[in-house]
């Protein structure tokens, strides 16, 4: 794993948001690295700050503390025109809401080649032409739509628009808020699959926000939980799954409903307290328990965690 | 029944493409805003009307050729107070001019100067309220200078001014529009941040989109109903101000023949001759009225969810 060339590296980063006097910590200390080629999730409750944080990577955010870089170079804070191009050529964002992202009152031509006319990225009319048909193509949808607007479009299609909108960028790096919660459930396999398909052709690195686990493990190869600001767990998709150790995992994981009304009945739920992360609230911090395995935990909850995780490793082992 | 064979059956190819096609019509703005509009039958009745208003106030004075000053008939006793007939289709006022003439005249004097004041505070109001949506720092400056500005009657201001200024239509035009394009700003900064942060917005930024950029394209397409529905509101209300001020007699000069002169000037009239008082009332009405009307309905068919079924 440490072999991978990291892409996007996340070091100590704060993110609080002040209004008038309250001021709220919305991220608190967050590291995490983002290799070249992988999908990495970020998975965790409404509110918990996985947006804010990938808002925070594109600099739609201000962060209050720490530093983000990408492919070595500092992205966060105050930039230099040129820095500020190249991020916004480098990384792009697929949105939550296919409905709210696309602009109603202009044509879908121009909602692909928005990017292209800001930076010109094109060489005359007849090649934009050509790189939105190309796009459109891409994503399955016809030259045709060119001339229509957003909402003739079904929630699906105008996903895709999005898609398109940020691959027509060729970025290094797209962050993919949530999107296809907002999406039928008979169309999300679809829109996955899309986005699979640019990642082999194009060699892309994903950044997956998502808060349904069941996409997640089948979407993603390293993820991350976070919770109220939080990260308390970094893991391989295969590792998290199998051997959940923090309380909050464990519990996220639970929630999944299985389609097996037997497993359902019998299934014990656990509600998590939020009792180990005050407790390690002052002095925790992410540590290694396994290589590649992170915890969120202090020095006294270590003995804890790995008892629990040669337990979880023997019972599976064993059955 | 005939057996069934290959010759009925027919291979047709699986084509994904043809689920992504849109079979409805193409979709244009503009001509949904026009259809929308004329399918209102008072609207279109409204703007013939006004278009006859303001057409008649600007030919016909060019025929007439009146002037207030000018009063041949001022020495013919014959020619005063004739009620309206054939030849004088609204009669005659009090130094034997044809009210008509005056009354077209006058017309055309309140238009120019409500639409003057309406053009300066609707382009005023809409660029600084946009520069105020967007930048706290503006804002943190703007809304002292709202909160004096609506805090003073915008009468007293008009008054003061139309007194310091003298009489004439570009000082009342000035006096009308100096503080009311702050209110037009402040309409405009509240729609500017209700639809600033949307998802939309982000994505413009995430893609580069310089602001300038997102206002011409993101904001203002979407304002375009908010802007005509201020615009129709205005138009009709410059007029009836111009009438007042006219009337409480800090509007307009001698020399100058407009709705509200003329309803001043001829408010003693209103037992002996009602014509000369009640046809400049009942032409400041009805040209409020149209205005406002076509301007509303323009302003409905304007917001896109009218457009839909």
């Amino acid at each position: 794993m440490n072999d991978k060339e990291v892409l996007v590296e996340v070091k100590d980063v704060d993110i609080t948001f002040k209004n008038g006097k309250r001021v709220f910590k919305a991220v608190k200390n967050a590291s995490f690295n983002i290799y070249k080629g992988e999908t990495f999730a970020l998975v965790g409750e409404s509110g918990s700050g996985k947006t804010t944080i990938a808002r925070a990577i594109i600099r739609l955010n201000n962060i209050s503390a720490g530093e983000i870089l990408f492919e070595g170079r500092k992205i966060s804070g105050k930039l230099s025109k040129e820095d500020r191009t190249w991020v916004q050529r480098n990384i792009q964002m697929i949105f939550q809401d296919p409905a709210a992202s696309l602009n109603e009152r202009a044509t879908i031509d121009y909602c692909i080649s928005e990017g292209l006319y800001n930076f010109h990225l094109y060489k005359d009319e007849a090649d934009r032409q050509e790189k939105v048909d190309k796009a459109l193509n891409a994503v399955g949808l016809l030259p045709e739509h060119k001339s229509r607007y957003p909402h003739e479009f079904s929630g699906g299609q105008r996903q895709r628009v999005g898609i398109a909108r940020a691959m027509i960028m060729e970025p290094k790096f797209i962050i993919a808020d949530e999107p296809i919660s907002a999406l039928d459930v008979s169309i999300r396999a679809q829109v996955l699959n899309l986005m699979n398909k640019f990642k082999d052709e194009n060699g892309l690195t994903y950044m997956f926000i998502a808060h349904d686990l069941s996409v997640v493990r089948y979407f993603a190869d390293r993820i991350a939980v976070i919770h109220n600001g939080r990260i308390v767990e970094v893991a391989s998709a295969t590792d998290l799954f199998r051997y959940p150790i923090h309380p909050y995992t464990q519990s996220l994981l639970q929630a999944v409903p299985m389609p097996d009304p037997e497993i359902e009945k019998a299934k014990q739920l656990k509600t998590y307290d939020n009792k180990h992360e005050e407790e390690s609230e002052e002095d925790g911090s992410l540590q290694e328990i396994v290589p590649g395995h992170y915890i969120f935990m202090n020095e006294k909850q270590r003995p804890e965690y790995e008892a629990k995780l040669k337990e979880m490793m023997n019972t599976s082992v064993s059955s | 029944m005939t057996e069934l064979n290959k010759d009925l059956f027919e291979l047709q190819i699986a084509d994904d493409s043809q689920s992504e096609h849109i079979a409805s019509p193409q979709y244009s703005y503009w001509r949904s805003v026009f259809r929308k509009f004329f399918s209102s039958k008072l609207a279109i009745f409204m703007m013939v009307l006004s278009l006859l208003v303001i057409l008649l106030s600007i030919f016909q004075p060019m025929f007439s050729g009146y002037n207030p000053n000018v009063t041949p008939n001022i020495n013919r006793p014959e020619m005063k107070y004739i009620r309206p007939n054939s030849t004088y289709w609204f009669g005659t006022d009090d130094v034997g001019n044809s009210l008509f003439d005056a009354v077209w005249k006058g017309t055309g004097t309140s238009l120019f100067i409500s639409f003057m004041a309406t053009f300066i505070t609707t382009t005023l109001g809409v660029i600084i309220g946009m520069w105020w949506g967007f930048s706290k720092r503006v804002d943190a400056v703007m809304i002292e200078v709202y909160n004096i500005v609506s805090n003073i009657p915008a009468t007293l201001i008009a008054m003061i001014l139309a007194y310091a200024l003298g009489a004439g239509p570009w000082q009342l035009i000035f006096a009308l529009s100096v503080t009311s394009w702050v209110s037009t700003a402040y309409f405009i900064r509240v729609q500017v941040m209700i639809i600033r942060d949307r998802e939309y917005n982000l994505a413009s930024r995430c893609l580069g989109t310089p602001t300038w950029k997102i206002i011409t394209h993101n904001i203002l397409p979407y304002l375009i109903s908010v802007i005509m529905t201020s615009i129709s509101r205005d138009v009709p209300s410059f007029i009836s101000y111009e009438v007042f001020l006219s009337y409480i007699g800090v509007g307009l000069g001698q020399q100058h023949a407009s709705l509200g002169r003329m309803i001043q000037q001829y408010s003693p009239y209103m037992t002996s001759t009602p014509y000369l008082f009640w046809i400049p009332v009942a032409i400041s009405a009805l040209i409020s009225v149209s205005l406002y009307i076509v301007g509303q309905t323009l302003a409905d068919a304007s917001d896109p969810r009218t457009h839909m079924v």
